[in-house]
């Protein structure tokens, strides 16, 4: 079904003319298999203040501030830049590329030259005009800058063509080059002249934009309130008057603070056994993810440099009933990089070893005995899942030590090769952009547990093809080769929920878009009180 | 130190003060020779000032001291500032080039040098993720942080004095149980913990206060009180349980003291005594606790602060500590530093304003 759906989406990209608002290279994602909670479409009616909740440990923490260019924590950020910033390109459900400031882009038959479109008439709201020479400009500095979060584009030059077209020169053809707007810091622009005036360390705190809403007052990583900007391009919106977001310690906070009210939403529920309580009193929309858990193994050291005791691992492995006991049954079960939500999936990969005791006791004696150090990123998730693989791989006659350390600890064990077995989670909605495969299967990335030429070489052919059936085909291939090689074993991705109270509608709050990097993006120029 | 009283509540008095001499001027002392220069003025002759004097001047260490500790378990932790700041997703090149931009890479002491000498000359540095001024950033949260402390004092001291001097008069009685069980609850529940229920009562189902966020008093007295009232709660109920519980058995040992006895006599009624007499001797003891807890108390913000969303310095620490920004950290410690060593020296002149005999010297004069 995916590639049927990626031919249309190809024809569009590999024509050399793309148009306005038509589905972009995202035109495949799985939306349909999703599964979307209650969701409310309604029109909204202008006016109001929507106070909106952030989770402190990941969307609510923004200690670098808000440019695009210095913000570390920008893809975690996106809610607050989309208000501020608005967008390039948006995400739309079905993962079709809608157009926001850009009008639209064309891709050059050698997929060398990419030039975007922008929107004509459009001023920052600092009153200076949004033109090709301010997103040139953004480019560069972004592409410059030292976050995680810029595209990897093999760029040689950005150049800009009459006052509204960006031209974007490659060294090779780049095929998720329009689907990397959805996850990296290219997408939001800067008034260049408000960050000259105010300079890097100011611009920060209070960053001008041209989207929907301005900044009004940023407490760091505490509460940042907005107000509705009088200049902006869509007509009648933004809905809102104002749009406050506050910073909350858990989930369980955030349940009992919507409870108290005066608080209207709240974004990336990440608890399974809350979803019934907040569901009482609010809507509830699952949000799929699209980067699925992996338990990465690292094969340069012992004992994964040994197939058998990476065969163990999968065989010993039960998915399906951690997945049943810990979250309810609620993520589905993957056996590759992709998410139901996401680009190319792939529900089944051939040849992929499930679970099977008896297997797994017997490679663990072909491999001489497997001990084992299991590390993970500390999340509420991470711990159960750890505790629930190191009962299961004991019973294989494993040995097994686990340990949730903080990310900064876990960097530090990557950077320092020595560590032998990892959860985290791979993947994105395009396999090639933001935290993609390459990132936990690449062997330049110091994140990864493999380092094997031929699927080096699987992906950078999958990223250079241009024709998205083909590229789906060989995102496949390298599937089935890292199942093969049994290089890591994959579980699901975790689902989070968008709260939202009864009487609010919204893009991404309350109806369904696919996640582009860590959440799906909430279009907040459309998010407003329906009055029910 | 000279310590010239058998008074428990002196002994108390000088825990909390190692520096100082508590002595009762005996009869008969020679007058001094006029002063000059600047002790003409009384306050500069006035024991107290040079106690003041004497404090601040013990702080300075005390200060330099933290700030290195801080320093030194910031930078023992693991990671650094640019990895932290970049996330777990940037390169090893990435983050060497913001390492170098902060000068993350000079030596450990190079570093504490830069920030311990343009410390001195007034500048705290600026905040490493955010790139603003660490002073800004102290003006903008202290005043939230101030206000839950003072509040959350005031309620501590409004649990404790009355429900201890009320719960000594009958030891044993039902009021005296009901509050000593409501007290050793208190003691024992965490902050955090207290600080849920009280939104599940208070905000949830009553809808009496907020449960998250504060409002400054700009937005009317009204509303910024109760946006702190579940957080005053939460971290000055089980301080105010405690001091309920060491406040009790002082007023009781008071009241089997020979001047109670002497005010029984003369036919004193009860409950003046208990108010007039007994519970003002038993205060030394709660100062001293309060001047000794004052790091606890301020520890307690750092929790009670994420949990109710305020935009405090406690909040503020708890993401510097995460981020690995040392200047942010190095400023909050020395507040904190400076905030402690004022708490101590404001006890100790409280113990004089409370006892008139209590005088505060140099034990070498």
């Amino acid at each position: 079904m995916a590639a049927v759906l990626l031919c249309a989406a190809a024809v569009a990209a590999c024509s050399g003319k793309s148009t306005t608002g038509a589905a972009g290279p995202g035109g495949a994602a799985g939306g349909a298999s999703a599964t979307p909670g209650p969701q409310n479409s309604a029109t909204p009616k202008p006016g109001g203040s929507f106070t909106m909740l952030e989770e402190t440990g990941l969307t609510g923490a923004w200690p670098t501030g808000l440019d695009p260019a210095t913000d570390g924590n920008g893809s975690a950020n996106q809610s607050y830049l989309n208000a501020i910033y608005g967008n390039l390109f948006e995400l739309g459900a079905n993962g079709q590329t809608i157009n926001d400031l850009a009008t639209g882009y064309t891709i050059t038959q050698d997929g060398k030259t990419v030039t975007i479109h922008l929107r004509q008439g459009v001023t920052f709201s600092d009153g200076t005009p949004f033109n090709a020479a301010a997103v040139a400009f953004n480019f560069k500095r972004d592409l410059a800058s030292t976050v995680g979060d810029k595209p990897n584009w093999p760029v040689s030059s950005i150049s800009t063509s009459g006052n509204y077209d960006v031209v974007i020169h490659l060294t090779q053809a780049y095929a998720p080059i329009i689907n990397t707007f959805h996850d990296s810091n290219v997408n939001w622009i800067a008034s260049p002249t408000a960050l000259q005036k105010m300079g890097e360390n100011a611009f920060k705190l209070a960053p001008v934009g041209a989207g929907p809403f301005t900044v009004v007052s940023d407490t760091v990583s505490s509460e940042l309130v907005l107000k509705k900007n009088p200049h902006y391009w869509a007509k009648g919106q933004p809905y809102l008057d104002s749009l406050t977001f506050k910073s909350v310690a858990s989930d369980e906070a955030a349940l009992e603070t919507m409870q108290a009210g005066g608080v209207d939403g709240y974004e990336g529920m990440q608890t399974p056994q809350l979803v019934s309580a907040f569901g009482k009193q609010f809507n509830v929309l699952d949000v799929p993810s699209t980067s699925p858990y992996v338990i990465q193994l690292n094969t340069a050291i012992a004992p994964f440099n040994n197939l058998n005791a990476r065969e163990a691992v999968y065989y010993a492995t039960d998915v399906n009933l951690i997945d049943q006991r810990l979250f309810g049954d609620l993520h589905p079960v993957t056996q590759g990089f992709t998410a139901p939500n996401g680009l190319f999936y792939e529900k089944s990969v051939p040849g992929y070893r499930t679970y099977d005791l008896a297997k797994a006791k017997a490679a663990v004696k072909a491999a001489g005995g497997v001990t084992v150090d299991l590390m993970a990123t500390q999340s509420s998730v991470t711990q159960t899942v750890l505790e629930a693989l190191q009962t299961m791989w004991q019973a294989a006659g494993m040995k097994v030590n686990i340990h949730v350390n903080q990310l900064a600890n876990v960097i530090q064990q990557f950077q320092g090769n020595k560590w032998q077995a990892s959860l985290q989670t791979a993947g994105a909605f395009d396999p090639a952009a933001g935290l993609g495969v390459n990132f936990r299967f690449g062997s330049k990335s110091v994140f990864s547990g493999v380092h094997d030429p031929k699927l080096d070489t699987m992906f950078a052919n999958a990223t250079s093809t241009l024709d998205n059936a083909k590229r789906g085909q060989l995102y496949n291939q390298a599937a089935e080769y890292i199942s093969q090689n049994a290089y890591a074993p994959f579980l699901f991705p975790v689902n989070g929920w968008n709260i939202a109270a009864k009487n609010v509608s919204g893009p991404g709050l309350t109806t369904l878009l696919p996640a582009s990097a860590v959440r799906p993006e909430i279009l907040w120029a459309q998010v407003g009180f329906t009055g029910q | 130190m000279t310590v010239q009283s058998t008074n428990r509540t002196d002994n108390l008095a000088a825990a909390a003060d190692p520096e100082a001499a508590v002595s009762v001027p005996p009869p008969g002392t020679p007058q001094a020779p006029p002063p000059a220069g600047l002790l003409r003025f009384p306050l500069l002759r006035s024991s107290r000032f040079r106690l003041a004097v004497r404090r601040l001047l013990t702080a300075i260490p005390v200060v330099w001291g933290v700030t290195f500790l801080g320093f030194t378990v910031l930078n023992l932790l693991p990671g650094d500032a640019a990895q932290a700041l970049l996330g777990a997703d940037a390169t090893p090149q990435e983050v060497a080039k913001l390492s170098h931009q902060l000068h993350l890479d000079q030596p450990f002491f190079t570093r504490y040098w830069n920030w311990l000498t343009s410390a001195l000359s007034g500048h705290l540095g600026n905040s490493l993720g955010s790139g603003q001024q660490v002073t800004a950033i102290l003006v903008q949260r202290l005043p939230v942080t101030f206000e839950l402390l003072l509040y959350a004092f005031i309620v501590s001291l409004l649990i404790a004095i009355p429900v201890a001097t009320f719960a000594a008069r009958k030891p044993g009685g039902i009021f005296d149980s009901i509050t000593t069980f409501i007290a050793l609850v208190g003691l024992s529940v965490a902050p955090y913990i207290l600080a849920l229920l009280l939104i599940l009562f208070f905000a949830v189902d009553l809808s009496l206060f907020p449960a998250l966020g504060w409002t400054p008093i700009s937005g009317g007295l009204g509303s910024n009180l109760r946006s702190l009232t579940l957080p005053a709660l939460s971290l000055g109920f089980p301080i105010g349980c405690f001091y309920t519980r060491l406040l009790r058995a002082d007023v009781l040992e008071q009241l089997d003291e020979d001047y109670v006895v002497t005010a029984h006599a003369k036919g004193l009624p009860g409950w003046r005594v208990l108010l007039r007499h007994a519970t003002p001797n038993s205060m030394f003891g709660l100062i001293t606790v309060v001047a000794l807890n004052a790091g606890t108390f301020l520890g307690g913000t750092v929790i009670v602060e994420q949990i109710f969303g305020l935009p405090g310095i406690g909040e503020e620490l708890f993401q510097a500590i995460q981020t690995r920004d040392s200047p942010v950290l190095e400023g909050i410690v020395v507040v904190f530093a400076v905030l402690v060593v004022v708490i101590g020296l404001l006890a100790d002149l409280l113990y004089a304003a409370l006892d008139p005999r209590i005088r505060y010297d140099n034990p070498g004069q």
